[in-house]
């Protein structure tokens, strides 16, 4: 189908862009990986902008604490609790019937990764946490499918693009992520909007400079902002894969991706529960991660266990950052509270 | 990494006597040949193992026949091929409260379909099975008792050859669950009235994981599910009558079956008594010593002779699951928690559905290590 393309005459006025630009988006596919704060910021633009398929992959459901800075979200999808992949699409599909939209309501992991990245032209990061973005490094820079990545917590964001082969990928930058509970998170220490729209906004411009085919305006550096102290920050990075020698796009061993490295999930013998474990071994600080949690719900600990309650689950935290999740069967759901609350 | 105390031999037991490393590694490199398929010197060496050891478990087991020896994958699929090749539709078995989900599931889908009913049969507390109800839970269409010999969770041990007695009077097919016994009770087929046993290899046997062993006896037909490859009668279009082949389609685990081997022949060394005696001398001592912790709940037999070597127990304050975490994270003690795929024994404990944590204790641990290991629970309650 041809798609109509006046609808686009502002964008297409742009220089930068034009006629061609337009027409290069309309044959771009692209995976947006996580629809939260900055998923819903960067999917609203994108199908707006013009792309021909987008792609959403999304685990968790639509909650009333989301809509603070969720913008494809309302009290209706609450109400509904359907899975935010399904309602961005269903929004999605109000504001630009032209674009080709898919909606995945799926955990990334080892197993399905690969899958997502699949027939990409580009990938943007909306998602919440360190080992999704190292799986998704991993996936991309073995498919040489080039990603930016994104992501906000506070006031604070930060973002930066990965062109396989051309510039750092994220783990020449993040040699592995912090220790679990070690650094805090949405769920944790909270988030403004204005900071993700501004993350958002710029991994929407990287990706339409991308996507057009405007290398050369692409941006080079590890961009920081924080957005409550004012302060804009560009760090040059692009020595850091000459310098490093990245497991991952130098010697590509992708160890993630292997499930070498990262966590992996089990259903407990018992009711409604599921136990993560760690790859690497690091300890945590209950002091300093109790510390942070007590904010968002119940929390206990002794020399040996911490103990978090946050709704209907409770998760124990053990000192090698193994963690038993109680009140649910669902990996998704299990997986998403450990990024959330504990965070790697 | 710190050293490990391994008290989940009941799951599979670790160590394995160093002979059994040996013995796979010499086989897979000198006889890595499949078996009866071929008249070559590797092929014919391989069959030879094979055929010694499966010799060597008959004998370990009192059985005349050493063919009616199946060599499976594990203690579950014996079971099913015994179940499932058994019953047929309109039949009754008889079973217990205290069966692994290994006997109650291939139960459960036969009753679900509508092909067989099933009563299950009460236990004492101190978890034996009441012989009088067994007795009157005889139908005329009763086809099979299938019963667990050693419980995984309370540890009580059914005296077999007195319900085997029953079933033989009675005319009906008796299988015996072995998967915590072989290799720890004595057992005689003939004595106990057995007619189909069913073993893991790599458990008390000694063998790795991936080996388990069916006896089919003499009273028994059982309908192959698993068809092709024997090696004899190729011809044929149809899996050959003849044991072991008719039950044994495809290629074996000859290197596993070959570490068997090599584990009964390190038990009858040794000799039995004296590992069951090992295993029940640190039994009780493990219970002694949990029995005088505060805030231990023990759920056991009780019984110090009819018995294994597994003991279960709850910690006040915390789940079984946190119990297991801690022991494995914080001082290397690696045990089983939660339902040991036995609830209907849990529900009748009170303990379902978090379950409990389970020490299953083997020939190689030792006194030491219940020490240690009572010092961690401890420190864990204080």
């Amino acid at each position: 189908m041809q798609a109509n393309l006046n609808r686009y005459s502002r964008q297409i006025l742009f220089s930068e862009i034009g006629e061609e630009g337009q027409k290069k988006l309309r044959d771009s596919k692209v995976v947006l990986a996580g629809c939260g704060a900055l998923g819903t910021v960067i999917a609203n633009n994108l199908v707006r902008a013009g792309i021909g398929e987008l792609k959403i992959i999304d685990r968790d459901f639509v909650e009333l604490n989301n809509l603070q800075r969720q913008i494809l979200f309302d009290e209706e999808d609450v109400k509904r609790n359907i899975p935010k992949a399904i309602a961005a699409v269903e929004k999605l599909k109000k504001i630009n019937s032209q674009v080709k939209l898919e909606a995945v309501v799926a955990d990334v992991n080892f197993t399905n990764v690969e899958a997502v990245v699949e027939g990409a032209k580009l990938l943007v990061d909306g998602t919440d946490n360190f080992e999704v973005r190292f799986l998704l490094n991993d996936a991309c820079v073995k498919a040489d499918i080039p990603w930016i990545y994104g992501s906000c917590v506070g006031s604070y964001g930060l973002t930066m693009n990965i062109i396989p082969g051309k510039t750092p990928c994220f783990r020449c930058l993040f040699e592995t992520a912090p220790l679990p509970g070690m650094a805090p998170t949405c769920d944790t220490a909270g988030v403004i909007n204005p900071i993700v729209n501004i993350i958002a906004a710029i991994e929407t411009a990287e990706a339409i400079k991308y996507l057009t085919g405007k290398f050369e305006a692409l941006n080079k550096d590890l961009i920081t902002i924080d957005i409550w102290e004012g302060s804009f920050e560009k760090f040059n990075i692009a020595d850091r894969r000459d310098k490093f020698d990245c497991p991952c796009c130098k010697q590509r061993k992708f160890e993630f991706l292997e499930a070498k490295q990262g966590s992996s999930i089990t259903s407990l013998c018992g009711r409604n529960a599921v136990q993560i474990t760690q790859k690497s071994i690091g300890r945590v600080d209950f002091q300093e991660l109790a510390e942070r949690l007590k904010k968002s719900g119940e929390v206990t600990f002794n020399k040996y266990l911490l103990k978090f309650s946050i709704d209907q689950y409770e998760i124990s935290l053990f000192l090698d950052s193994r963690a038993i999740i109680k009140g649910t069967n669902d990996f998704s759901v299990a997986r998403g509270l450990y990024a959330k609350y504990i965070g790697t | 990494m710190k050293k490990i105390i391994y008290f989940d031999n009941a799951a599979t037991s670790w160590p394995k006597p160093v002979s059994v490393y040996r013995k796979m590694d010499e086989f897979i490199r000198k006889w890595g040949a499949n078996p009866g398929r071929a008249g070559h010197r590797m092929a014919v060496g391989a069959e030879r193992i094979i055929e010694e050891t499966r010799h060597q478990t008959a004998q370990f087991f009192a059985i005349k026949d050493y063919q009616r020896i199946i060599f499976t994958l594990n203690c579950t699929d014996s079971l099913n091929i015994g179940i499932k090749g058994l019953l047929k539709r309109g039949d009754h078995v008889i079973t217990t409260y205290l069966e692994h989900n290994s006997v109650s599931r291939p139960l459960e889908g036969l009753v679900k379909k509508g092909i067989i009913t099933v009563t299950r049969v009460n236990h004492s507390e101190d978890g034996f099975i009441d012989l009088q109800e067994l007795n009157k839970a005889f139908t005329p269409q009763t086809r099979l008792v299938v019963i667990v010999h050693g419980s995984n969770v309370i540890g009580s041990l059914q005296p077999i050859r007195e319900i085997g007695k029953i079933s033989k009077e009675k005319g009906t097919i008796f299988m015996v669950d072995a998967a915590q016994t072989a290799g720890v009770i004595p057992i005689d087929v003939e004595k106990d009235n057995i007619d189909l046993l069913a073993f893991p290899g790599h458990k008390a046997l000694f063998g790795p994981p991936g080996t388990g062993g069916l006896y089919v006896g003499p009273r028994v037909d059982l309908e192959p599910w698993r068809e092709g490859g024997s090696g004899v009668d190729s011809e044929a279009e149809l899996q050959p009558k003849e044991l072991p082949f008719k039950l044994e389609g495809g290629t074996i685990n000859t290197v596993g079956i070959a570490g068997l081997g090599a584990g009964i022949t390190f038990i009858q060394k040794e000799g039995i008594e004296k590992i069951r005696q090992h295993e029940m001398e640190l039994t009780k001592y493990l219970l002694e010593k949990l029995s005088e912790m505060r805030k231990v709940i023990i759920y056991d037999t009780g019984d110090g002779e009819m018995r294994i070597g597994t003991v279960s127990f709850n910690v006040e304050g915390l789940s079984p699951a946190e119990v297991g975490a801690i022991l494995d994270e914080s001082f290397g003690i690696a045990c089983r928690t939660g339902l040991h795929c036995a609830p209907y024994t849990h529900k009748k404990l009170g303990t379902f559905p978090e379950g409990t944590v389970r020490f299953s204790l083997g020939y190689f641990n030792t006194r030491e290590e219940v020490d240690f290991a009572m010092n961690s629970l401890t420190q864990i309650v204080a």
